[in-house]
């Protein structure tokens, strides 16, 4: 149906079908294939029976959803060329569809999309999330794991302390219990209600910032709904470029308005840890201080806090490296990472998603499920050999541990390089 | 309504083209592009040569489309978005701009906060105008050339924002006017305006160059017109300490 890769997302009214918006996919399907696939909904709705993913023969995959009995979501992908088992794509476009319902809800709130009163106007007021569902859809976010791990991407500074008093400090200044900041569109610290948020919300709320960060925008005071917390009532998200990479958010009622919080807080409470934000971004994409070893051998990696939801991600290519003639480029390693826990997490690992808070998101994982009932234990260990890279994962009851290495690795060895790798990071960061 | 200020009557009309601009200039180019700065950081002269940075607030009118965020983009030196996404709620955008005064010489960097807000959002959310009118010093009024309707509106607007206060610049930016195979709006009707109001207006569009002499009429002009207002304001006393300067380091 598409080309392979590209991925099309269909927004319908459940109740008629009439198209809100599609977004992806340079090619679009043609009206008529969108009207069956409404269609076949439909029928099976009218039969008593949820249809809620296909395949078809050349490999392309539709999962469909409603919300709220208001809305359709329909997610078609091309298939194929990623390499991703069936499942693991599946899951992808489930959960890409929770993922733009939910942003959805952010930018216009509940009411407005439950509530169809007037659909020109929402199809116009719908034209404001495209910002964020197209970087939903966009594939190369090199470097942010959010979206499929849903939990926070991370920084861990060098030395957080500092930042955190001055965030807590400038939060409070703010009239806000929830702020954030930001090094290289990561998490550096975040306030304790902060990390109350739904871990969607957090992952939505950084993509957001992301997005404000990318703009070069100084400042933003943007409304937001909160999927989860409060999908009725708008919040002001404030938004501040410390530095270029370095930014911090609130979320505020009516006051302080974004000028005074500008002129009067941001300079005198942050211009003091200047020098802090600086030795922050020098942390660049490692997102691990200097004080953390890696072994040369390390390609990538990935390290979720299953309690927290916050996982750090990265890639290490030293292009002079001695022992590689391994040709990885960069965005080769992120996607090889991404597939990987992907893989580990649809067939060995189980996702959290009871912490995740939302029931809809229960039948998402039905793929590992089904899978995982073919073994009498959990496992708790995997790995992988490919031509590029050896992969390892394990969990434990606090973190989830995916390393990519180089093939010159011993397969022997890759058990005690990750137990070992996991520890060094945690004795250095208490991650 | 202020009388017009007439370009070059305060400061050096195109002094980013004269040598004795370049050690300031300097500061706002960073490899060849402007240089994006964060709300701690600005623009820092040697000791010997420091100069005051004055802080005004804009605000960017237009309805929804017409390239207020891509404007805003344009002459702050940012990438301009290539797709048009709504902007949901209030964004600004921070640009320096040194200027010299014509009666002593004297060298000031202008600090111009771009306040942006997409048009749904104004009408959707009750308190970000307010919040964008607040302490304004300037408003762009923006119309584009492939469409007529937004032309048609400017006078529409002006009176709005004429109503609200009488002491603010007010400066009218075309858009599109690179896409002259679509233009919608004839120049015989933009000199008309143009007379009309006695406002300046400018044309802008087309591939971002990176040299300034691309925004350098407009951020003059608002820089001048800022200026003046400022002296109107302090009696023609000229503009000393009493107006909001930066405290930031
Ligand atoms: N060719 C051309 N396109 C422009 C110009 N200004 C804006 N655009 C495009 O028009 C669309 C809307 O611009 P935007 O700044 O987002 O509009 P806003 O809603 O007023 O903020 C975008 O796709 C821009 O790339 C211009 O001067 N020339
Ligand atoms: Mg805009």
């Amino acid at each position: 149906m598409l080309q392979d890769g590209s991925t099309q997302l269909l927004c319908l009214t459940a109740s008629s079908g009439v198209p809100l918006f599609t977004r992806g996919a340079s090619k679009q399907l043609p009206f008529s294939v969108i009207g069956s696939l409404n269609g076949v909904h439909m029928f099976g709705g009218g039969q008593g029976a949820l249809l809620s993913s296909c395949e078809t023969e050349g490999g392309g995959k539709v999962v469909w959803k409603v919300f709220h009995d208001s809305v359709m979501l329909i997610a078609v992908s091309g298939g194929g060329s990623s390499g991703a088992c069936s499942g693991a794509e599946m899951s992808r476009l489930q959960r890409l569809l929770e993922n733009v319902w939910s942003c959805m809800v952010l930018v216009l709130g509940q009411d407005e999309l439950v509530n169809l009163r007037n659909i020109e106007r929402l199809k116009r007021d719908l034209r404001s999330c495209f910002c964020l569902i197209d970087q939903l859809l966009e594939e190369k976010h090199q470097g942010v794991l959010g979206n499929l791990t849903h939990c926070a991407d991370s920084l861990v500074p060098p030395n957080p302390t500092p930042l955190q008093e001055a965030l807590d400090g400038f939060a409070q200044a703010a009239d806000s219990e929830f702020g954030c900041l930001f090094v290289h569109g990561r998490i550096v610290v975040a306030t304790e209600k902060w990390w109350r948020l739904a871990p969607q919300e957090v992952v939505l709320l950084c993509a957001l910032v992301r997005t404000l960060s990318a703009s070069g925008s100084a400042s933003c005071d943007y409304p937001v709904f909160l999927p989860q917390g409060s999908p009725t009532v708008a919040h002001r998200l404030l938004h501040f470029q410390l530095l270029p990479g370095a930014d911090v958010c609130v979320l505020c009622g009516p006051t302080p308005s974004l000028q005074k919080a500008e002129t009067e807080l941001v300079g005198r409470l942050w211009s003091p840890l200047i020098e802090t934000l600086r030795s922050c971004l020098a942390v660049g994409e490692r997102c691990l201080p200097g004080s953390v070893p890696l072994r040369p051998d390390v390609l990538a990696l990935l390290l979720i806090n299953r309690e927290t939801r916050r996982s750090v991600s990265c890639v290490q290519i030293s292009s002079h490296h001695p022992l590689s003639d391994s040709s990885l480029s960069k965005s080769r390693c992120w996607e090889l990472l991404e597939l990987f826990y992907i893989f580990s997490i649809s067939r060995y690992f189980t996702q959290d998603e009871t912490l995740c808070g939302s029931p809809e998101e229960s039948t998402q994982s039905s793929h590992t499920e089904d899978f995982l009932h073919g073994f009498s234990h959990q496992p708790q260990q995997c790995y992988l050999v490919t031509e590029d890279c050896k992969c390892y994962g394990f969990q434990t009851q606090q973190h989830q541990f995916f390393l990519l290495m180089l093939p010159s690795v011993p397969t022997f060895a890759l058990r005690t390089v990750a137990t070992q790798t996991l520890t060094d990071i945690i004795s250095a960061t208490a991650f | 309504m202020m009388a017009r200020v007439t370009p070059g009557a305060f400061i050096v009309p195109d002094w980013h083209r004269c040598k004795d601009s370049k050690e300031y200039f300097n500061k706002i180019i960073q490899k060849k592009n402007r240089k994006n700065f964060g709300l701690l950081e600005s623009p820092v002269m040697p000791p010997h040569a420091a100069v005051d940075t004055l802080d005004y607030k804009v605000f960017i009118s237009g309805k929804s489309g017409v390239g207020k965020t891509a404007l805003a983009a344009r002459l702050a030196g940012l990438n301009i978005p290539s797709v048009h996404h709504e902007t949901t709620g209030i964004q600004t955008t921070v640009v320096y701009w040194p200027v010299k005064l014509r009666e002593n010489g004297r060298v000031l960097f202008f600090r111009l906060q771009l306040w942006d807000c997409g048009e749904n959002a104004l009408r959707r959310f009750d308190h970000l105008l307010p919040s964008c009118k607040e302490q304004v010093d300037a408003v762009l009024f923006l119309f584009s050339f492939t469409d007529r309707t937004s032309f048609q509106d400017l006078s529409n607007q002006m009176t709005k924002w004429t109503e609200s206060t009488d002491c603010l610049v007010k400066v009218v930016v075309g858009t599109k006017f690179d896409l002259f195979m679509h233009c919608d709006v004839a120049e015989r009707d933009v000199r008309k305006f143009q007379e009309t109001w006695r406002l300046p207006v400018f044309h802008s569009g087309g591939e971002v160059s990176d040299r300034l002499g691309d925004v350098a009429p407009i951020l003059n002009c608002l820089a001048e017109n800022l200026w003046h207002q400022d002296c109107v304001r302090a009696g023609a006393a000229g503009r000393q300490q009493q107006h909001k300067t930066r405290t930031l380091p």
